[in-house]
């Protein structure tokens, strides 16, 4: 009954040489393809996708999955024996037209695999991107944009193409990094009096502020009303927020204390007949 | 650097049903039975930053032990390493070793015990003036750690109370040629801290200057002790800390 009902399918054909039975058998190959292909990025997903970062681990899944999708695709093929001859002569005219529609869209898959291979920053890492005053944690890497979370909280969506191709300045993948302020004194005050002051506030006052390193202070110019020194102030690469935005009020506050005068802008006007 | 007075809580359990206050250098913590069931912590220190907390609890009483942690949570955890540069560099000959017993920074607990665990309430530096990092190697590709100035003392009972433990460094030199060592680097969370009243001393280090190939290192390994002194929680995170190869100066 079955072997007829099988052999009825067989004398079905839709077009030339291609029946309703390989029809049939081709769609449970692709469906076991795509059952294998889950199983099989579920298995990599519980098992080994741990032991990688998250960025490799995602696109390893992606490769794996899509992989054995083809697979079953060229496995249907050959068995049903669809000729994809003239489908391809097709496809090659109709490729040169959806190649000069969808070149930006092609140039961002293309930068995402760069992307992926190159691995220039990696999930979770903050990172600076100048050329598109975009600044933030990269939150993923997928096939066609990046996501960054810009540290007011907001998400950007980069083509991939743009963030291959602008400068990416990494803020995490050093130990520690280096924040910067310019203080003002006066010409008249000791300049070894106010940096030692300086050096105790800091060393007081910021907890993150690294020992080792020294905090360093170089006069930086010898301007019209002041003598600018500048503070370098090595930290933990995660505290910036402790440092930076801190570090000139505890610098004049301690100026202050000590007395040592931070100058307004002065200007001497002499008159033509003095 | 601070006075100690004998005024200070000792480490140790404590069982509290209705009200202590424990006195620390710089810091004044209080616990209170505020109602049926329900206790509060308090903490001020020197900088005047409090810290309040409530704890509800089973029945009408909580116990709680105080005692000496590793000095890596204060300001925030960001290593786990510790840089401990010797007042006095050790000179050491060819072919040498030498034991001495050197100081090493503390922070002190709260914890919390419900039955067999011990649950951090709380953490603190008596020192926080000195509690900071320092960067070991270069700023591209260096060691961030918690950065210490260390006295060289005569025995483990010379530490100094809330302050910091004792710990006893063997070193030992399989150079062709005399070194002298200032600093020493290593992973903390491979020593436990055991106390004693108010004296602390730590798990002791090897610490063997010897070639590898053609570069001369300083191999730092931990080793247990064995003390009658009570051990303290170990209560860190568990994390895979990479054994540092540091270069003779």
């Amino acid at each position: 009954m079955v072997f007829e009902f099988f052999q009825g399918l067989d004398q079905i054909e839709i077009t030339s040489g291609l029946t309703l039975l390989s029809l049939l058998i081709g769609g449970i190959i692709m469906g076991f393809g795509v059952i294998i292909a889950r199983t099989v990025k579920l298995l990599f997903t519980k098992y080994y996708a741990p032991k990688l970062s998250q960025d490799s681990a995602k696109n390893l899944g992606k490769l794996l999955y899509f992989g054995i999708i083809v697979i079953s695709f060229l496995v249907f093929t050959s068995t049903t024996g669809v000729d994809l001859s003239g489908l391809l002569v097709a496809g090659g005219i109709f490729g040169v037209v959806i190649g000069f529609a969808t070149q930006s869209v092609v140039s961002n898959l293309i930068s995402g695999i760069f992307l992926m291979v190159e691995k220039p920053v990696k999930q979770g890492d903050s990172v600076d991107l100048p050329g598109l005053g975009i600044s933030g944690t990269l939150l993923d890497i997928s096939t066609f944009s990046a996501r960054v979370r810009q540290f007011d909280g907001t998400i950007t969506r980069i083509p991939n193409e743009s963030f291959f191709t602008t400068n990416i300045r990494s803020l995490s993948s050093t130990p520690v990094r280096r924040s910067e302020a310019i203080v003002g004194i006066a010409y008249k005050e000791d300049i070894d009096g106010a940096i030692s002051v300086m050096g105790k506030a800091i060393r007081k006052e910021m907890p993150y502020a690294l020992i080792l390193p020294k905090p360093d202070f170089r006069i930086n110019e010898l301007a019209d009303s002041s003598v600018n020194i500048e503070v370098l102030v090595w930290h933990p690469r995660e505290d910036w927020d402790q440092v930076s935005p801190k570090l000139l009020k505890v610098l004049k506050n301690a100026l202050d204390e000590a007395g040592i005068e931070i100058p307004f802008p002065q200007r001497v006007v002499w008159k033509a007949n003095d | 650097m601070t006075e100690i007075n004998s005024d200070y809580t000792n480490y140790g359990i404590y069982d509290i049903t209705d009200s202590i206050d424990l006195s620390f250098p710089n810091t004044e913590i209080k616990f209170r039975n505020i109602g049926t069931n329900v206790f509060s912590y308090f903490r001020r220190d020197s900088e005047d930053n409090t810290i309040e907390k409530m704890i509800p609890t089973k029945n009408n009483k909580i116990r709680i032990e105080v005692a000496p942690i590793r000095p890596i949570n204060h300001p925030s955890h960001r290593t786990s390493y510790i840089y401990l540069e010797l007042e006095t560099p050790i000179f050491l000959s060819e072919n040498s070793q030498a034991k001495i017993f050197a100081r090493c920074p503390i922070e002190i607990g709260i914890f919390l015990i419900d039955g067999e665990n011990k649950n951090s309430l709380d953490f603190f530096t008596c020192d926080p003036i000195n509690s900071r990092f320092g960067l070991y190697g270069t700023p591209e590709s260096g060691t961030l750690c918690k950065y210490a100035k260390s006295e060289i003392v005569e025995s483990y009972d010379d530490s100094k109370p809330y302050i910091n433990a004792t710990m006893e460094i063997n070193f030992g030199n399989e150079l062709s040629r005399g070194q002298s060592i200032s600093k020493i680097i290593f992973p903390v969370t491979e020593n436990s801290i055991y106390y004693d009243d108010s004296k602390a001393i730590y798990d002791s280090i090897d610490a063997v200057l010897k070639k590898k190939l053609t570069i001369e290192t300083l191999d730092i390994s931990s080793r247990n002790i064995s003390t009658d002194w009570t051990k303290s929680p170990d209560y860190e995170r568990k994390e895979l800390v990479k054994r540092l190869n540091m270069g003779v100066d």
